[in-house]
């Protein structure tokens, strides 16, 4: 960037945040404050944002004078939940666990604690390839550290959800999650907001795998239209831990999530899975990395997406082997539906490698129907909106199934069909 | 196996083979680029106003912009200052008329690179403009090509005898305000080739330029123009060398080619400019924009490129498929050694129906050096029916190279259909153990392999071409193994 000053943030979320941190945390708040003055918004000249940065729109990121309620779609666990709204954990909503894991605010962190929280928020500080995460950390309200014990394993999954109800205009949410040696958890983590909320929901979700850790996170994007959302998650992965992610989102003015997974030591692997779905004139943006620092790691990443209307669906994959990284083993596919000629698909599947006793592959494809199976269903007498809307859900079903929620799988293909029947009856 | 029981370290030292210096006396520019050199430069080459006009609207440009930062290659910047923006041997003066009256010094220069200037290269049926740093030295079967009508002369000849035809195509593929490299070309280029071929001719043998960069401290900027008239087709070839010297030295050349209504051109490169030594030191930097134009209905272009030499290349020829049912295809093989770094690949720009494209890409790494794919495949919202498939492999040989790769998937039309798939892999285990256990010496046996995972794209290369080809990958990869 030649001039980080031409494209400053607008002060609204410069301002100052009226929290009442520990002074420790306050310190580092300041300095990513401090950065933000000299980083700029990417811009289309940002080969990070090059798709999604024309939908930037942060001076729409006003807060909302009335207090809006939450969507009827939005998926609402009974237990084993923690609610945050605007940030802040409502602790009559949330039915936090006991025993195993446990929820820790960064203000009442203590000692070793404190010492991973300082570690993990300075991260990314003064980056310009992660502005908004600097912009979480300087906005920070508050934070909470997620511990799962040594050899706990955690049968009942544990539902974050995330309430913008643009009361705020930007909501900054922070988790670390910590998963002890041999642990096993699912986390859940969605993203849902206030019908109308012209609000940014800013997210950093920092995931730390500890030896033979085995961790399932599932993150769901539910937000409505006008409801902005930058995702950041970052997980690293120590000596045969595993790492699973589910990636639902639907899209919306402007959506972008970020994920980096490390795999630093040996037998580290991780499985990545991500549909995407857009209608209207929504977006998506999906940016992942996978770094295999260690020898011994495997990594099998599969995302699909299906674009109508107006919509664009946007995915950069990228693989980067170090040199160490001897006997990789990279997979990743990625797979696009285009359903209207007016939507748009950009994808960029990278390979960076320096070792070479690796088996790296990718795949990426973009296209429509098959015609031959359109036409067999329809020779069969079934509708040609029917027979489309068939095989596009068993283009997705696939990643759909392999969610391990029940709830959450009948939420998800209940929303995709709603989305078929959509797009597929406009089209008659 | 002649290289058995030689020592690996002998091997290594293999010396790039036309890294001689031809001793002759030459005019050259004191290096320094300004309005006055450029002025200079035209009057030199007796240019006609429009493009002294067109070459100091490209230097204004040019002096707006910075070199571009994106590429994964990583070199010293280059000092445009210091490089001379013409250099021509003297004897050129009172320019030859034919080939015998060229200075016996320059034909042996060629001869020695095994490029058949003489008409007794009848037998080779390739018709040859030789390039010798900023002048073209000749042009051999010009009387039979003139009986077809074709016209394939050098670039400042043709300006003077057919300037509506340059007038109306130059920058018409690559705009001068395309990118830095392209519009300091725009501003200072010296030669190059211009090739037209009227409707309906099949040009009746392959047409080819060799460019030599001699002098020291110069750049080569040439400028390539081929323009397939309605229902034509030419084959052309195009190789280069220079000389071994310490300092990088740099070549900036833009290529244009304009295919129209079902006219055909095919373009091949062997690009075997010095690569620097083992230690990384000297070398050609090689940025080069090549671009072709499917302007009419069912034309076709198709670039094959064999890429080894360069200490760091920066080139992606691309097709824009304009024309209806227009295809576009790139083969490409590209090799580095030792600290060489490439980083190239095509552009497919997809805008008529029924437009077809095809990427198959092969890179190969070896020693420290770093190899990168980097392509773009575009639909745009009209491209009906279009259709691309991309391969990308990547072979590793050495544990301290890398490969790299950078596809951009664009698609805004639902009936277009892309599939794109790369691996990459190293000469395995496996296969090695089977050539050795059937007496084959590693070398030679991993030569048989690259071989083999380059066939796709040699197939494609003239006969002549893909023999030499061939051998380059052998010379190139020598030492590598052990």
């Amino acid at each position: 960037m030649s001039n980080p000053k031409e494209f400053p943030f607008p002060p609204q979320l410069l301002e100052a945040t009226n929290a009442n941190l520990p002074k420790w945390l306050e310190i580092i708040a300041a300095k990513a404050s401090e950065s933000l003055q000299a980083l700029s918004l990417p811009t289309r000249k940002t080969e990070n944002w090059k798709y999604s940065s024309r939908r930037l729109d942060l001076e729409a990121c006003q807060p909302a004078t009335t207090t809006l309620t939450l969507p009827e779609d939005a998926w609402l666990p009974k237990d084993h939940c923690a609610y945050f709204t605007d940030g802040v954990l409502d602790s009559d909503r949330s039915k936090l666990p006991s025993g195993g894991i446990e929820l820790i605010a960064f203000s009442e962190a203590e000692a070793d604690d404190i010492v991973l929280i300082e570690n993990n928020m300075q991260a990314y500080l003064g980056d310009n390839n992660y502005p908004f995460t600097n912009l979480n950390a300087g906005k920070l309200s508050d934070g909470w550290l997620i511990k799962i014990g040594n050899k706990q394993i955690i049968e009942q999954p544990l539902a974050l959800v995330f309430h913008n109800t643009g009361a705020k205009g930007s909501v900054h949410p922070r988790i670390i999650i910590e998963a002890g040696t041999l642990s096993q958890a699912t986390i859940i983590e969605e993203y849902t907001g206030a019908a109308g909320a012209t609000a940014l929901t800013n997210a950093v979700t920092q995931v730390q795998l500890q030896p033979e850790a085995r961790l399932t996170n599932i993150r769901l994007c539910m937000e409505p239209e006008s409801v902005q959302h930058i995702g950041l998650t970052t997980v690293e992965g120590k000596r045969n831990s595993l790492f699973e992610s589910h990636c639902v989102g639907f899209g919306g003015k402007l959506r972008r999530h970020d994920l980096v997974v490390k795999l630093q030591e040996e037998g580290a692997n991780t499985i990545m899975n991500g549909i995407t779905i857009t209608q209207g004139e929504q977006h998506f943006d999906n940016h992942t990395v996978i770094e295999h620092v260690a020898a011994h790691c495997d990594s099998q990443e599969t995302y699909r997406s299906m674009a109508a209307d107006e919509s664009q669906i946007v995915f950069n994959g990228r693989i980067l082997i170090h040199r160490d990284a001897q006997k990789s083993n990279a997979n990743m596919s990625n797979k696009n539906l285009l359903l209207s000629t007016g939507a748009e698909i950009d994808t960029k599947p990278e390979l960076e490698i320096y070792a070479d006793d690796v088996k790296c592959a990718h795949g990426a494809t973009i296209g429509q129907l098959d015609k031959e199976a359109l036409f067999y269903l329809v020779s069969r007498g079934i509708g040609k909106e029917e027979a489309a809307s068939m095989l596009s859900m068993g283009f997705i079903n696939e990643l759909v199934q392999r969610i391990p929620v029940d709830d959450l799988k009948s939420i998800v293909l209940e929303r995709i069909n709603r989305f078929l029947k959509e797009t597929f009856a406009q089209s008659k | 196996m002649s290289n058995a029981g030689k020592p690996v370290d002998e091997l290594i030292k293999h010396e790039y083979e036309h890294g001689f210096v031809t001793d002759i006396e030459s005019e050259t520019f004191e290096p320094g680029l300004n309005e006055d050199v450029i002025a200079r430069l035209s009057a030199l080459k007796k240019e006609p106003e429009w493009l002294l006009e067109w070459r100091l609207k490209a230097y204004q440009f040019w002096k707006t912009q910075e070199e571009p930062k994106w590429a994964h290659v990583d070199y010293p910047p280059v000092d445009t200052n210091e490089i001379s923006y013409y250099s021509a041997p003297k004897s050129q003066k009172d320019k030859p008329q034919s080939l015998d009256d060229v200075d016996p010094e320059l034909l042996r220069t060629y001869e020695k690179l095994g490029i058949p200037l003489h008409e007794r290269a009848a037998l080779a049926g390739v018709a040859v403009d030789a390039v010798f740093d900023s002048v073209s030295i000749g042009t051999t079967f010009k009387k039979q090509l003139a009986d077809a009508g074709v016209i394939f002369c050098p670039m400042s000849e043709a300006v003077a005898k057919y300037p509506e035809l340059v007038q109306k195509y130059l920058g018409s593929v690559v705009p001068m305000r395309d990118n830095y490299y392209a519009a300091l070309n725009c501003a200072v280029f010296s030669e190059g080739s211009f090739v037209y071929i009227p409707k309906g001719v099949r040009c009746p043998m392959e047409l080819s330029t060799y460019f030599r960069i001699n002098a020291a401290n110069t750049g080569q900027f040439e400028r390539t123009l081929i323009i397939a008239d309605a229902g034509s087709y030419v084959s052309y070839l195009e190789g280069c060398t220079a000389p071994m010297r310490d300092e990088n030295q740099l070549h900036a050349a833009v290529v244009e080619l304009v295919a129209l209504d079902d006219a055909q051109i095919k373009y091949s490169t062997v690009q075997n400019w010095y690569p620097g030594d083992a230690e990384g030191k000297g070398g050609i930097y090689n940025f080069v924009t090549k671009r072709g134009a499917c302007l009419g209905r069912n034309s076709k272009i198709s670039w094959t490129q064999v890429e080894t030499g360069s200490a760091v290349t920066w080139k992606y020829p691309s097709c824009i498929l304009r024309g209806d049912n227009s295809i576009g295809e790139f083969y490409s093989v590209a090799l580095t050694n030792n600290y060489q770094q490439a980083d190239t690949g095509t552009k497919m720009i997809h805008l008529g129906k029924n437009t077809k494209s095809t990427i198959i890409s092969k890179g190969i790494s070896a020693g420290k050096s770093n190899n990168a794919y980097r392509g773009l495949v575009r639909f745009g919202p009209n491209a009906e029916g279009a259709r691309n498939y991309t391969q990308c492999d990547s072979l590793l040989i050495g544990s301290e190279c890398g490969a790299h790769t950078f596809p951009y998937i664009e698609s805004k039309n639902k009936t277009a259909i892309v599939e794109h798939e790369a691996t990459t892999s190293k000469v395995s285990d496996e296969q090695l153990f089977l050539c050795r256990q059937r007496g084959i010496e590693p070398e030679q046996a991993v030569s048989m392999i690259v071989n083999g995972f380059c066939k796709e794209v040699f197939k494609e290369l003239p006969m002549e071409f893909a023999v030499e080809a061939t051998k380059l990958l052998e010379v190139s990869l020598e030492g590598s193994v052990g």
